[in-house]
């Protein structure tokens, strides 16, 4: 049975390992709006925000170019960093990367690694706890969107989308609608009805 | 307290408006009453009328206020200047509001889970549109609405009432005349999972048996409180899922 949960809701009498749980005397709560499985034990965030982990592919913003870094903003409360002497071709501020996170420290700031630079293109921003439903399982809400508007669309992990080419629009409306409805059954089907009336 | 005359604030055993000693006033919750806002709500309660926006986390400037354990709360109650009879915020934030502010920060710090966040900040944004007493209350009650709605994570969605005293009995959820002619108020903020007191203030004087059977008053009506949080935050969502469900 699934249901919704607010913070501080009691969601089973026993110690759960989850990301948004909280435990406290044997019980374990939630500490977002979320919904909870309680046969597969799994609680997915419905709002929530992004923490860096090792190997996020995150999408972001070049910031600053320092000596021998680049501070990347991440559209979240930390900055992520590059390290000059790994990037083959010198970056600027304001370009668009993609990278994956190589190690967090201490103070929660990002050190990516394997930047790729991602040429012109419209970033946006979405919720982060979206992401996931916006790429789908095996990648095929994503897939749709990309086949019917030929745009080119990278997601990070942090909730900044970078689209190019073909119907930009249509794409951002689809990613739009995914993100209001992300916890509703059969939305893969409505957005390809949505996909294929924009696209005539 | 205000001068003048002490007008009978009770009356056959009902209040002015009508209530009995135990009663609340209506409470109407709106989420995400700010689109550009990470998480808002705006509350009806009674004839107070409160918005409240939080945005964040994000990087706490200036530099020098970042604590690098977790993360800090900057809060801001303001009543607007046409919120009420009495002058309000021409001038900025007066004795008052800073107080309050000070006070929803506190309560916030040990709601929400601000050592996920080092170095960052969260603000929150408490404005009152029209205030007929008990707006700390209604302000608290509406900012973790709106706090829980930003997705940051919290232990508790904490709630808060006024009790009060007149002449013998206790009253809870004053509103502005029986807040000014009372002989006390006790605001108190409540985490209901614990029923740990997250502020507890007092105007007047009560005796220790006042004060723990107002505590208690606070309580229960919190559980009708609460219950509203919560169905506050969880109405959009199943709203969008009853429109698709087969």
């Amino acid at each position: 049975m699934q249901k919704i949960v607010v913070p501080g809701e009691k969601i089973a009498d026993a110690q759960l390992r989850l990301d948004d749980g909280l435990v406290e005397n044997n019980a374990t709560y939630s500490t977002v709006i979320g919904i909870y499985d309680d046969e597969r034990k799994t609680l997915i965030p419905l709002e929530g925000l992004w923490y860096p982990r090792r190997d996020d592919r995150v999408v972001g913003v070049i910031e600053e170019d320092k000596l021998n870094t680049y501070v990347v903003n991440l559209n979240a409360p930390y900055k992520g960093l590059i390290i000059s002497k790994f990037v083959d071709t010198p970056l600027a501020a304001g370009d668009s990367i993609e990278a994956m996170i190589k190690e967090v420290d201490k103070t929660k700031t990002a050190i990516l690694m394997r930047p790729r630079r991602l040429a012109g293109g419209k970033v946006m921003m979405v919720r982060p706890s979206k992401v996931p439903r916006i790429i789908g399982k095996n990648d095929t809400m994503i897939k749709q969107i990309m086949d019917f508007t030929k745009s080119t669309i990278v997601i990070g992990l942090n909730g900044v989308v970078w689209m190019k080419g073909g119907n930009v629009d249509l794409a951002t409306a689809a990613i739009l609608k995914i993100e209001e409805e992300a916890h509703t059954s059969g939305l893969t089907e409505r957005v390809r009805e949505m996909l294929q009336k924009g696209a005539l | 307290m205000a001068g003048g005359e002490k007008p009978v604030l009770i009356k056959d055993g009902k209040r002015l408006d009508g209530r009995g000693a135990e009663d609340l006033r209506e409470i109407k919750i709106i989420p995400d009453y700010i689109k550009n806002a990470d998480g808002s709500a705006y509350i009806e309660w009674g004839n107070n009328k409160i918005i409240a926006a939080v945005y964040g986390p994000q990087e706490a400037l200036p530099k020098h206020v970042q604590d690098p354990q977790r993360a800090i709360i900057k809060c801001r109650y303001q009543m607007a200047p046409f919120s009420s009879l009495e002058e309000h915020g021409r001038t900025g934030p007066n004795r008052r509001a800073i107080e309050i502010s000070k006070v929803t920060k506190e309560v916030f710090e040990n709601a929400v889970l601000i050592d996920y966040f080092p170095g960052s900040e969260i603000d929150l944004y408490v404005e009152v549109l029209q205030g007929d007493g008990g707006t700390r209350a209604a302000g608290i009650t509406v900012a973790s609405v709106a706090m829980a709605l930003s997705g940051i994570p919290m232990r508790d969605l904490p709630y808060s009432v006024s009790v009060g005293k007149v002449g013998e009995s206790l009253i809870l959820d004053l509103n502005k005349i029986e807040d000014n002619y009372s002989d006390a108020d006790m605001p108190i903020a409540i985490s209901p999972k614990s029923n740990d007191i997250l502020l507890l203030q007092m105007d007047g004087n009560l005796t220790r048996d006042e004060v723990r059977q107002g505590i208690k008053m606070a309580q229960r009506a919190g559980e009708k409180i609460a219950r509203m949080q919560r169905e506050a935050l969880k109405a959009p969502y199943e709203r969008i899922a009853e429109r698709y469900k087969k």
